[in-house]
C-alpha cells in the first residue's frame, strides 16, 4: 500500500468515524431539532466523504452522487422536517423506550457487533477504504435501534434516514459506488417514502392528535 | 541514581504547579467573566492559610475522617511520580503502568467518599453518593481512552505509549487517537469537579458533588485534600498532553531536554486551562440525572477508539 | 414488444385515472380491460418459456429480462391484477368512497400494478430492488384511503417496518455487489442476475452468507415472513379489500421471488445447505406464530393476514426443500395467489353487509348471503388445505420433497403446526356460516354480478387440484432447471 494509499485509508476512516459518531449524537440528545441538526451534519460528512472517495478513487460519478446528497439530505429533507415538527408539535423527545445512558452503551456494544459480522468483508476486499465498513454496518445497526427504541413518529423518520444513510455509507466504502443509474434510483425511492411518511405524520396529527407512537395500539388480534 | 532523583524533582514539580493551575484557570475565568479575579497565586496563600489553621473534627467521624486526607495526598502524589510529566521513560515505569495510575486515583476517591459518609452528614452522603455515580462511569473510560493507545503501542505502559507516539507522529490523526481523547478529556471534566459536570465553586446543595464531600474538613485536612484536588487534575491534563500530544517530553535525562520539558508541560497546562476555563465560562452545569448520558457518550466513544484500534492495526 | 404490452397498459391506466376529473366509472372499466393485455403478454412469455426457448431481453443493458421464473409472476400478478381490477369499488357496483377517493385509488393501484410487473421483469436486482420499494411507498399511501384512526396507524406501522425491510435489503444487494466487485473489479452490467449466477461460483461464501441474512431479513419483511410478519394483520385488516386482496397474492408472491432469485446466487456461492436451512427455520417459525395467532384472532380480515403468514411459512420451506420443494413451493404460490385475493374481497363483501370485521358480529351467513357465504367457505377450505382444490396437491408435493430430503421431524412438526391452523379456522367458519344473522343486517347478495369471476378462480382453483395442466407442468419444470443449477 503507498502512502497515497495510506492517507486515502485514513481520510475515509476519519470520515466515516465522523458519519457514525453524528448517527450516535442522535441517541444522546432529546430534542426534535437537535435530531435534525445531527442528520444534516452526518449526511454533509457522508457527502464529504463521498466526494474524497470520487477523488482517491477516480470515480466522477461520486461527485456527483456527494452533490445529489448535499442537495437532498442536507438542504430539502432536513427543511421538511423542520417545518414538520413544527406544525406537528411537541419538541422533545421525552421518554424514550430505552434511557439515553443504555442507549449510549448499546450503541457501543452494536459497532462491536458490527466489527465481528463484518470480518470477513474487512479479510475479502482489497480496497483502501475497507476499514470503515464495520463503521458503516454499525451506522446501519444503530439506525434500526434508533427506530424501535423511540416514541415519536419523527424520530423513527430520523432514524430510517440515518439508516438509509449507512447503506450508502457501506456502497461508497465497499465498491466505491454502485452505478449512478442504480444510485438516482435509490435517492428517488429516499425522497418518495420520505414524503409518504410526512404526510403520514400529518394524518396521524391530525386523526390522534399527537404524533405519541405509543397512541398507536388500537389494532390487536 | 538520577532517576531517583528526576522522580522526586517530577513530584515536586506537581506539587509546585498545582495550585498555580488552580489558580490560573481561575483567573481566566474571572476575566472571560468580565472580573477582576483574584491573582493565579491565590491559591498558594490559600493553602499557607488553611496550614496554619486548627483543623476541627466532628465528635462523631471515626479515625477514617482522618486519615483520608494523608492517603489522598499520598496516592496523588505517588501517581505523579508515575505519569510522565516531564521525561518517559522513568525508573518507576516497571511498577507504575495505566492500570495503577486508574487504581491509585479510584483509591483517592474511593476513601474521599467514605470520608464524606463518615461524619453522617446529609450533605456529605449526598456528595458522595452522586460521586460514586460519575465515578462508576468515568473510571471505566480512562481506561478504555488509554487503552486505546496502548494497543497501538504493545504496552499498558505509559511512558512507552509517549515513545510510540513519538516515533509515529502520523497516527495523531487516527480517528481511535481522537477518539480516546475527546472520551478523556470529557472525563477530565467529570474526574476533576469541573463544569458541565460538577461546579468547583458552588457550596448549594442542588449543585455540588466534590464540595459536598469535603464540607466538613479544615485546617491541614482541607489544605491536603485541596492541594490533591489540583494534583488530580494537573496529572489529567498531562495525560491529556503528553499521551496524545507528546512532543517536549525529555527522552533523554540531559538538563536542555529536561529545561525543554518543563516549558513544554507548563505551555500545554497553560493551553489546556485555558480551554476548560472557555468551557467553563460558556456551557451551564448539567442537570445531575444528565450527567451520566454525558459519560455514556464518553464511554461510547472510548469503546469506539479501543474497537478502531484494535481492529485498524 | 411483448414487454410494452406487458407494461404500459398499467401506465396508460394510472395517466386516466389522473387526469379524468371527477372520477368517472368508464375509467374503472378502461382499466380493467386494458388490464387483459397485460394478462395476455404474460400468458404469451409464459408459454414461451415453456417451449424452452431462449429467454427474450429488451432495453438498454439488458434491462428487462423474461425467463420461466419471471414469466411465472407476470401471469401471477397479471391474473391477480385483473380480478382486482374487475371487482374494484367504482366499478359497476355502489360504493362508499368519494368520487376523490375513487380517483386516488385507480391512480395508485395502476402504479403499484407497474411496480410490481417491473419487479418481475427486470433483469437488474437493483431495479428489482428500487421496483419493490416503489411497491412499498405506494400501498402505504392507499391503505388509509379512508382516514381513521385504524387505517392510519396501520399504514404507519406498514411503511416503517416496510421501508426498514427494504432498507435491509438493499444493504444486502450492496454487500452482494461488493463481493462481485471484489472478485472481478467494477462492471456496469455487474448487478444483472445472469452475470451475478455466472461469477456466483467464485463468490466469497462468508460475505454471501451475510448478504443473503441481510437479503432474507429485507425482503422477508416485505414477504411477511416471521418475525417481520407484525404489518401484515394491521395493513391487511385496514386497507381497501381491493388492494389488501392484490397485496396479499401479489405483492407477496414478488416478495418471494425476489428471495428465490437472490438464494440461487447465494446457493451458488456458498455451496452449503446454509441458505436452506435458514428457510426451513423461518418457515417454521412463521407456520408456529401464524397457527397460535389464528387461534387467537378476533377479526376475521386478520385471521385471513394469519393465514397469508402460514402460506408464506409452507412456501419458505418449499424453497428450503431442493428441487423438488422449489417446485412444490411455486405451484403452491399459484395457487395461493389465486384463493387468497378471492378471500379479501369475499371479506370485504362481508364486511359491508355486516358493518363489522369482528368474528362473532357476523352470523348466519349462508342464510342471509348464500353465494358469498358459499364461496368464503371454499375459498377457507382451500386455504387450510383440503381437496379437491390446488392448495392441497401442492401442500402434498410439499410434504413428499420433505420427506424425500431426510426431514421428518420438521414436517411432522409443520403438519401439527397446520393442524392446529385448521381447527381455529374451521371452528370460526362454522361460527360465521350458521346461526341466526343479526337483526338489522338484511338478506341479499351485495356481490351482484360479481360473484361470477370470483366463482371463475375458484373454479380454476378446482381446476389445479384435480389436475396439474400440462403447460403449467412444463413452466414449473423449467423454472426448477433454473433455479437448481
Amino acid at each position: 500500500m503507498n502512502s497515497n494509499d495510506a492517507i486515502f485509508a485514513q481520510l475515509a476512516t476519519l470520515g466515516s468515524s465522523l458519519v457514525l459518531l453524528f448517527g450516535i449524537a442522535l441517541l444522546w440528545r432529546r430534542s426534535l431539532s437537535a435530531y435534525v441538526r445531527a442528520f444534516r451534519w452526518q449526511s454533509l460528512a457522508l457527502a464529504l466523504t463521498f466526494a474524497l472517495i470520487g477523488y482517491f478513487g477516480h470515480n466522477r460519478e461520486l461527485y456527483i452522487v456527494a452533490a445529489i446528497l448535499v442537495v437532498l439530505k442536507v438542504i430539502v429533507i432536513p427543511g421538511y422536517l423542520t417545518r414538520l415538527y413544527e406544525r406537528v408539535g411537541g419538541k422533545r423527545e421525552a421518554q424514550p423506550y430505552v434511557n439515553i445512558a443504555t442507549s449510549l452503551i448499546i450503541a457501543g456494544l452494536l459497532v462491536l457487533l458490527s466489527y465481528a459480522i463484518t470480518r470477513p468483508l474487512v479479510t475479502v476486499s482489497k480496497l483502501p477504504t475497507r476499514n470503515g465498513i464495520p463503521l458503516a454496518v454499525g451506522l446501519i445497526l444503530i439506525g434500526v435501534f434508533v427506530i424501535i427504541s423511540r416514541r415519536k413518529a419523527l424520530s423513527q423518520i430520523i432514524g430510517f434516514l440515518v439508516l438509509e444513510n449507512g447503506v450508502a455509507l457501506l456502497a461508497a466504502l465497499g465498491t466505491y459506488g454502485i452505478p449512478l443509474i442504480v444510485e438516482l434510483g435509490v435517492f428517488l425511492d429516499v425522497l418518495m417514502g420520505f414524503l409518504v411518511m410526512q404526510i403520514l405524520v400529518y394524518q396521524i396529527k391530525d386523526t390522534f392528535e399527537s404524533i405519541d407512537v405509543e397512541q398507536l395500539s388500537r389494532l390487536r388480534h | 541514581m538520577t532517576g531517583y532523583l528526576l522522580e522526586i524533582g517530577q513530584a515536586a514539580l506537581a506539587l509546585l504547579l498545582a495550585p498555580g493551575l488552580v489558580g490560573f484557570i481561575r483567573v481566566v475565568k474571572a476575566r472571560l467573566q468580565g472580573r477582576r479575579g483574584a491573582p493565579p497565586w491565590q491559591p498558594y496563600y490559600d493553602l499557607r492559610k488553611l496550614f496554619g489553621k486548627e483543623a476541627v473534627v466532628s465528635r462523631n467521624a471515626s479515625w477514617l475522617f482522618r486519615f483520608a486526607p494523608y492517603l489522598i495526598f499520598a496516592t496523588t502524589v505517588v501517581v505523579t511520580m508515575l505519569v510522565p510529566l516531564v521525561a518517559a521513560p522513568l525508573p518507576f515505569d516497571a511498577v507504575g503502568d495505566l492500570l495503577t495510575v486508574v487504581y491509585l486515583m479510584l483509591l483517592g476517591t474511593f476513601f474521599l467518599a467514605l470520608a464524606g459518609l463518615d461524619p453522617g452528614t446529609a450533605f456529605g452522603g449526598m456528595g458522595a453518593s452522586r460521586e460514586m455515580t460519575v465515578a462508576a462511569i468515568a473510571e471505566p473510560t480512562i481506561a478504555l481512552a488509554i487503552f486505546g493507545l496502548a494497543v497501538g503501542a504493545g504496552s499498558t505502559n505509559l511512558g512507552q505509549i509517549v515513545a510510540q507516539t513519538l516515533s509515529h507522529p502520523g497516527a495523531v490523526i487516527n480517528p481511535g487517537h481522537l477518539l480516546g481523547f475527546a472520551a478523556l478529556f470529557i472525563v477530565t471534566l467529570a474526574e476533576t469537579g469541573r463544569l458541565p459536570v460538577d461546579n468547583p465553586a458552588t457550596h448549594l446543595e442542588l449543585t455540588m458533588i466534590h464540595e459536598a464531600m469535603t464540607l466538613e474538613y479544615s485546617g491541614r485536612y482541607l489544605a491536603l485534600i485541596e492541594w490533591a484536588a489540583g494534583l488530580k487534575l494537573l496529572i489529567f491534563f498531562s495525560l491529556l498532553s503528553n499521551l496524545f500530544l507528546p512532543w517536549g517530553v525529555a527522552t533523554a535525562l540531559t538538563p536542555g531536554a529536561l529545561a525543554i520539558a518543563v516549558i513544554a508541560l507548563i505551555a500545554k497546562l497553560a493551553l489546556l486551562g485555558l480551554a476548560v476555563a472557555l468551557i467553563e465560562t460558556r456551557i451551564a452545569k448539567l442537570r445531575l440525572f444528565r450527567v451520566p448520558e454525558l459519560l455514556g457518550v464518553s464511554f461510547v466513544l472510548a469503546l469506539l477508539s479501543v474497537t478502531s484500534s484494535f481492529l485498524l492495526r | 414488444m411483448k414487454f410494452l404490452l406487458l407494461l404500459l397498459p398499467s401506465l396508460v391506466s394510472a395517466l386516466c385515472a389522473y387526469v379524468v376529473r371527477p372520477y368517472r366509472a368508464t375509467v374503472g372499466w378502461l382499466n380493467a380491460l386494458l388490464s387483459l393485455l397485460s394478462l395476455g403478454a404474460a400468458l404469451a412469455f409464459a408459454g414461451h418459456a415453456a417451449r424452452g426457448a431462449e429467454a427474450p431481453v429488451f432495453g438498454p443493458g439488458e434491462l428487462l429480462r423474461a425467463d420461466g421464473l419471471s414469466a411465472l409472476l407476470m401471469v401471477c400478478v397479471t391474473a391477480a391484477s385483473t380480478l382486482t381490477l374487475f371487482l374494484s369499488p367504482g366499478v359497476g357496483t355502489e360504493t362508499k368512497y368519494t368520487q376523490a377517493q375513487l380517483r386516488r385509488y385507480q391512480l395508485l393501484i395502476n402504479l403499484f400494478i407497474f411496480s410490481m410487473l417491473s419487479a418481475v421483469s427486470s433483469n437488474n436486482v437493483a431495479i428489482m430492488w428500487v421496483a419493490l420499494e416503489a411497491t412499498t411507498i405506494i400501498s402505504a399511501l392507499l391503505i388509509p384511503l379512508t382516514r381513521s384512526k385504524s387505517s392510519v396507524e396501520a399504514s404507519w406501522k406498514y411503511i416503517l417496518i416496510g421501508s426498514v425491510g427494504i432498507a435491509l435489503a438493499f444493504a444486502g444487494t450492496v454487500l452482494g455487489y461488493f463481493d462481485f466487485v471484489a472478485l472481478t473489479g467494477r462492471a456496469e452490467n455487474a448487478l444483472n442476475w445472469p452475470v451475478l449466477l455466472q461469477n456466483a461460483p467464485a463468490m466469497h461464501p462468508e460475505v454471501m452468507k451475510l448478504a443473503f441474512v441481510f437479503l432474507l431479513v429485507g425482503y422477508g419483511t416485505k414477504a411477511g415472513i416471521a418475525p417481520m410478519h407484525t404489518w401484515k394483520p394491521d395493513a391487511y385488516g385496514e386497507a381497501p379489500p381491493a388492494l389488501a386482496a392484490l397485496m396479499s397474492s401479489a405483492l407477496f408472491a414478488v416478495a418471494m421471488y425476489a428471495i428465490l432469485r437472490w438464494k440461487v446466487v447465494a446457493d451458488a456461492a456458498i455451496k452449503d445447505h446454509y441458505a436452506d436451512n435458514l428457510l426451513l427455520a423461518l418457515g417454521l417459525l412463521s407456520l408456529a406464530i401464524a397457527a397460535f395467532s389464528v387461534a387467537q384472532s378476533r377479526n376475521y380480515k386478520r385471521m385471513l393476514a394469519y393465514s397469508s403468514v402460514e402460506h408464506t411459512g409452507l412456501i419458505c420451506f418449499g424453497l428450503g426443500l431442493g428441487a423438488a420443494g422449489v417446485f412444490a413451493a411455486l405451484l403452491h404460490l399459484v395457487n395461493h395467489t389465486t384463493a387468497k385475493s378471492l378471500m379479501f374481497f369475499l371479506a370485504g363483501d362481508i364486511e359491508r353487509k355486516y358493518e363489522s370485521a369482528a368474528i362473532k358480529q357476523v352470523r348466519g351467513l349462508l342464510k342471509v348471503a348464500p353465494w358469498t357465504g358459499g364461496l368464503f367457505a371454499a375459498g377457507l377450505l382451500a386455504l387450510v388445505g383440503l381437496p379437491p382444490f390446488g392448495l392441497f396437491i401442492s401442500e402434498f408435493a410439499l410434504f413428499r420433497a420433505g420427506f424425500a430430503q431426510q426431514h421428518p421431524w420438521l414436517m411432522g412438526a409443520a403438519l401439527l403446526l397446520l393442524l392446529v391452523a385448521f381447527v381455529s379456522f374451521i371452528t370460526r367458519l362454522n361460527g360465521m356460516l350458521y346461526g341466526e344473522a343479526p337483526a338489522e343486517v338484511g338478506a341479499g347478495e351485495t356481490a351482484g354480478w360479481r360473484v361470477a369471476p370470483m366463482l371463475l378462480g375458484l373454479l380454476v382453483l378446482v381446476a389445479l387440484g384435480l389436475t396439474l395442466p400440462a403447460p403449467l407442468d412444463t413452466l414449473l419444470d423449467q423454472i426448477v432447471r433454473i433455479v437448481s443449477r
